[in-house]
């Protein structure tokens, strides 16, 4: 650990003296032990307070949307998580490869639940890797939140997601985290073309958990982001993991993020696509 | 407030009868923004429609709810008639409620409640149209018919009749086609040079009609009246603006390789004409067999030009049009068999000929004089097998389709055999004989008098046997084993659609069907038109079909194309997408989804604090928007809407059932 | 907003303009009966269909909604119900998934010909949903209505 925080703060100080980057994300010490911030840094020196351990948890990518026109590109530290945001909002024409400079960190994989899913602990786009890759574990079950809910009774579902949703709050932490949650203007913002009732209701929250869900559904790249920024707590990936478990049972092998290419399941269209419908 | 008229209709007793048109009318007379309701017992007719223009006036209304027949119905007839007052006809919502309603009710009450439900939900609607303006665009006068065969000529010829300027494509050096291949045509046996020949030089000379020869299209923008083509022309290296196509060049030049026009029957020189009629009658170089253009020696025609026409330097050169018009005559290639038929010899017997190679053997003017000899030994055939669908029908080797010409060529060639060499025997194996056509049964008929033997089966294997063909194959009918010994073998093989035609239809965004071909916008009703706006097709890009098939097919889309381009504008639906820029984020969603290519990406300029920034968003083409709203339900921000559908007035109908 | 009539359930039906409108056209034309509380809204394609539609008619108030459109292969606009057919493979099933009965949410694809085909159906749908009775989730009204299906 400490020979790559210490490739770590070399390479984000050899790109800030270098000139090259405006300045470089990484991860930054907070008053609690267990916890890491997002770190700006911009100075050479900066490099110093850089932070690379068990508890450099947060997704960093989302952060690139705050400076869509930077002068000089933007230096970030990839795991494979943070890469498949990059390639996500690249894919979603809201940022620039040329605007960035990825330094690869191959993750160890943290105590996180989320991570126990992790299918790319290694950077999938990057300039350069600062160290060597690692095989990423065997994933546990990818869709543990949707398989649960699905094994309950109708009613069981909806009572369940009743109690999750009363207790969301609207605050929409989970949206801003979300590197799929890249629109300009969401959608929850604009009353004037009503889609989404802004009461603190069951059923405008039911609404807005379930339309949050469809729109990142098959944009989804599996971080967890929106489960570790809510503020209540609410295992919310239990909606998206649902969809995107229906995609891979009806198209096979589907992952989002993973290049910046690939077209999103909803873009596209198969003549033989399965017809549920009558 | 919106001032709002609402008017229901009798249709005599039709919705009277199921529904209380007086409550319907009372009610609606309570919703929000109505200004206005009545009844009336026709309202499309004269006085109902007087009724509605009195109202208008006189309450000062700015939009109206008709409540009536299906829009599908009336829709055009009250928007026509609001053209006449201040109302816009994009103000008007239609409650259906004879079709949807009263024909499908008996409850008189149950009727009435939905009634004024249906009247509610337009009415909501309707307090959220706004004035839509149809736009026009101007159409430029000129049609583009790509490809150079009898379809394209003949598509090129009436519309340059009727007065519009045509350009005339074909990549190969000539116009004429496939047809021009052609010795006699069925059923009536007249030459077929001597009918396409004069429709050719009228073409050519035609003052309406540009011929673009060595021309292939690359890219092409715009939409219906205004596309934007830009043409390759292939370098041709003679000057055609001072050659007089003399062919002294041809005579001198020393290279010999396969003649195209003559399907490697003969040979011609590297400094060519197609075919001694060719249009234009002026020679071109091939540039792989030229030995000036290869390996830098030779310059014989050049010497011996008494013009100077000669440009070895001449390069391909790119230019673009405008067309209001586009017409596919692309047509056919034969399929190629040796790839698939391994068991006929895969192409290795030269006494196999395909059916157009046979056209060129027995045509006067083709490589033997129209000698029936065979090409390994130049012996007449005492027996010839003629082998019907290879290729067609056979949906494990070649094309599950019928090739549609092959059952009248393939009883031409055996008239044309037994004609030419009498006491030859002549098989033909066939799977059916289709003859649909004026005089091609009798044709067909005359044929077996004249001694053709039809067997009814495939021919499974042909192999050589000392110099005889031996077709070994089945008479379904007698249910035995048959073995031909044959002297010459003719395939008559399917048709496919011409290379280059998935690039071609990609650039126009035109579909193809599971072959290939062109599909047309609908099999029965619009069978010359594409759902692409302003393009065309004619003849066999389509689909097989014979010649008065594809001079009919041509000649209609000639008449789509006329009566487009009388026009001097066109009207165009304002009912399309419209984007709100400053919530666009540019992520393409729609742009993928639109099936007309109508949405693009565009950068535009905008501000970020103070920095002045270039960011892409979705920009809709009017005149390519047909307004089916998909790019509406990909767009997660509701930045696309789509105008006279919009999400806030469908959501308002949904609001206003549940009320 | 008067929730006393949910007795009779109320179903909305987005139909394309092209096909299921037109059969449901021929449908009156052949004066084939169906139940009252079938309300078809206009869409130029079910591609038009935005799920948030669904789920606004789903909060307030109806009991049941419909998608329908061109068969695939049959769209006016060459491929938009193929999107549709995803789109809303998807939204129906994460619907079942949230708890809504899948009786209440169906897509079908009803030619302009098929005017048989709409009116069984609106028969059909209406059953279930009749059977189902009237729809609480998702419903937005007072906390306390709620209590019922708790």
């Amino acid at each position: 650990m400490n020979d790559n925080l210490a490739k770590m703060r070399e390479a984000a100080k050899r790109a800030l003296e270098s000139g090259d980057v405006g300045y470089v994300i990484g991860w930054g010490a907070t008053k609690f032990p267990d916890k890491t911030s997002p770190l700006f840094m911009r100075k050479p020196e900066d490099a110093e307070r850089l932070v690379w351990n068990e508890y450099a948890i947060p997704g960093i990518a989302k952060y690139l949307l705050d400076d869509l026109y930077p002068d000089k590109p933007i230096g970030v530290f990839v795991r494979g998580c943070d890469s498949r945001a990059i390639n996500r909002m690249m894919k979603d024409n809201r940022i620039k490869r040329e605007n960035l400079r990825l330094l690869g960190i191959p993750c160890d994989g943290k105590d996180d639940e989320r991570c126990t899913i992790c299918r790319n602990r290694n950077p999938l786009v990057y300039d350069e890797l600062l160290w060597d890759e690692a095989p990423t574990p065997e994933p546990k079950d990818r869709y543990f939140r949707a398989n649960a809910v699905e094994a309950m009774s109708a009613d069981g579902r909806y009572a369940y997601w009743s109690e999750v949703f009363d207790q969301c709050i609207r605050c929409y932490a989970c949206r801003n985290i979300c590197p799929a949650c890249n629109c300009k203007e969401c959608y929850v913002d604009m009353t004037a073309t009503g889609f989404q009732g802004k009461q603190h209701s069951r059923s405008d929250n039911l609404i807005f958990g379930v339309t949050r869900a469809f729109h990142v559904g098959d944009r989804c790249i599996e971080c967890g982001e929106c489960e570790r920024v809510c503020p209540m707590g609410l295992p919310i990936m239990g909606q998206t993991q649902k969809i995107l478990k229906d995609i891979n049972e009806l198209v096979g092998d589907y992952e989002s993020g993973v290049d910046a290419e690939s077209e999103n399941y909803l873009g596209v269209f198969d003549l033989d696509d399965k017809d549920e419908f009558m | 407030m919106s001032k709002i008229g609402v008017f229901v209709c009798h249709c005599g007793t039709n919705i009277a009868n199921t529904v209380d048109v007086e409550r319907a009318v009372a009610s609606a007379r309570e919703l929000p923004g109505v200004a206005f309701a009545s009844e009336y017992k026709y309202m499309c007719s004269e006085p109902g429609q007087q009724m509605i223009k009195d109202a208008i006036e006189e309450y000062g209304l700015d939009r109206v709810v008709i409540a009536s027949c299906s829009p599908r119905m009336h829709e055009t007839t009250f928007r026509k008639m609001l053209k006449d007052t201040k109302v816009n006809p994009y103000m008007l919502e239609i409650a259906n409620i004879r079709e949807q309603c009263s024909w499908v009710h008996t409850d008189k009450a149950k009727a009435t409640e939905k009634a004024i439900r249906l009247i509610r939900m337009s009415v909501a609607k309707a307090a959220r149209d706004e004035p839509l303006f149809a736009s026009s665009i101007p159409i430029e006068k000129r049609a583009l018919v790509i490809g150079g065969g009898i379809a394209g000529i003949q598509a090129a010829l009436d519309i340059a009749d009727a007065g519009h300027e045509v350009a005339l494509l074909e990549r190969e050096p000539s116009i004429g086609g496939k047809m021009a291949m052609l010795d006699k045509t069925f059923p009536t046996l007249d030459c077929s040079a001597c009918i396409s020949t004069p429709k050719m030089v009228d073409a050519g000379a035609h003052p309406n009609i540009k011929l673009l020869t060595s021309c292939e299209v690359v890219k092409t923008e715009g939409y219906i009246g205004n596309f934007q083509v830009t043409i390759r022309r292939n370098a041709r290296y003679v000057n055609h603006d001072i050659c007089t196509g003399c062919g002294l060049c041809e005579t001198k030049c020393p290279v010999k390789t396969d003649s195209e026009f003559n399907h490697g029957l003969s040979k011609r020189p590297a400094i060519y004409k197609l075919f001694p009629q060719a249009v234009p009658s002026k020679p071109v170089i091939d540039k792989n067999s030229c030995l000036k253009l290869t390996k830098g020696k030779c310059g014989v025609c050049e010497k011996v030009c008494p013009l100077g026409c000669i440009d070895y330097a001449d390069e391909d050169r790119e230019f673009t049009e405008t067309f209001g018009a586009i017409v596919f005559a692309t047509g056919y290639e034969l399929i190629d068999w040796t790839a698939l038929y391994g068991e006929y010899g895969g192409g290795r017997y030269p006494d196999m000929l395909t059916g157009l190679q046979f056209e060129r053997l027995v045509n006067a003017s083709g490589p033997t004089e129209g000698h029936i000899v065979r090409p390994s030994d130049g012996k007449e055939p005492k027996t010839v097998a003629i082998v019907k669908c290879v290729g067609s029908r056979d949906p494990k080797k070649g094309k599950s389709y019928c090739s549609r010409a092959c059952c009248m060529y393939a009883a031409k060639h055996a008239h044309q055999i037994l004609d030419k060499l009498p006491g030859t025997r002549v098989f033909i194996f066939y799977i059916d004989v289709r003859t649909p056509g004026k005089g091609y049964e009798e044709f067909y008929d005359q044929t077996r008098k004249d001694g053709a033997i039809y067997v009814r089966g495939r021919i499974s294997k042909i192999y050589k046997d000392g110099d005889k063909l031996v077709c070994n194959g089945e008479d379904t009918l007698l249910g035995k084993q048959v073995k031909v010994m044959a002297d010459m073998v003719v395939l008559e093989t399917a048709m496919t659609p011409s290379s280059g035609i998935e690039e071609l239809a990609t650039m126009f965004g035109v579909a193809r069907d599971v072959n290939d071909w062109i599909q047309e916008a609908h099999p029965k009703l619009r069978p010359v038109e594409t759902q692409v706006g302003g393009v065309f097709l004619a003849g066999t890009c389509q689909g097989p079909r014979d010649i008065p098939d594809t001079v009919a097919h041509a000649s209609a889309a000639a008449a789509k194309v006329v009566s487009l381009l009388n026009k001097s504008e066109m009207e165009t639906s304002p009912m399309i997408s419209v984007v709100r820029r400053e919530h666009c984020c540019g992520c393409g969603a729609c742009e993928k989804i639109c099936p007309y290519t109508a949405i693009t990406l565009e950068e535009i300029d905008d501000r970020v604090g103070a920095k002045r920034v270039k960011r892409p968003i979705a920009s809709v083409n009017s005149g390519l928007c047909q307004g089916c709203g998909a790019c509406t339900a990909a767009c997660r921000t509701g930045a696309i809407d789509l105008l006279g559908f919009r999400n806030a007035q469908i959501l308002e109908e949904v609001d206003a059932l549940c009320l | 907003m008067s929730v006393k009539e949910t007795n009779d359930p109320k179903i909305i039906a987005f139909c394309c303009n092209w096909c299921t409108y037109t059969g449901a056209d021929l449908a009156g034309l052949n004066r084939s009966h169906y139940p009252e509380n079938v309300h078809i809204v206009r869409v130029p394609c079910s591609g038009r269909v935005n799920p948030q539609f669904i789920l606004r008619a789903f909060r307030n108030g109806c009991d049941g909604v419909m998608v329908c459109g061109c068969h695939p292969g049959d769209c006016h606009y060459s491929t938009g119900n193929y999107f549709t057919r995803r789109r809303f493979t998807l939204m129906k099933r994460l619907l079942e998934y949230n708890g809504i009965d899948p009786g209440r949410f169906h897509a079908r694809w009803i030619s302009g010909s098929e005017a048989g085909k709409f009116r069984d159906t609106a028969e059909e749908v209406t059953a279930m949903v009749r059977k189902l009775g009237p729809n609480t989730r998702y419903r937005e009204y007072a906390r306390r209505e709620m209590s019922a299906d708790e």
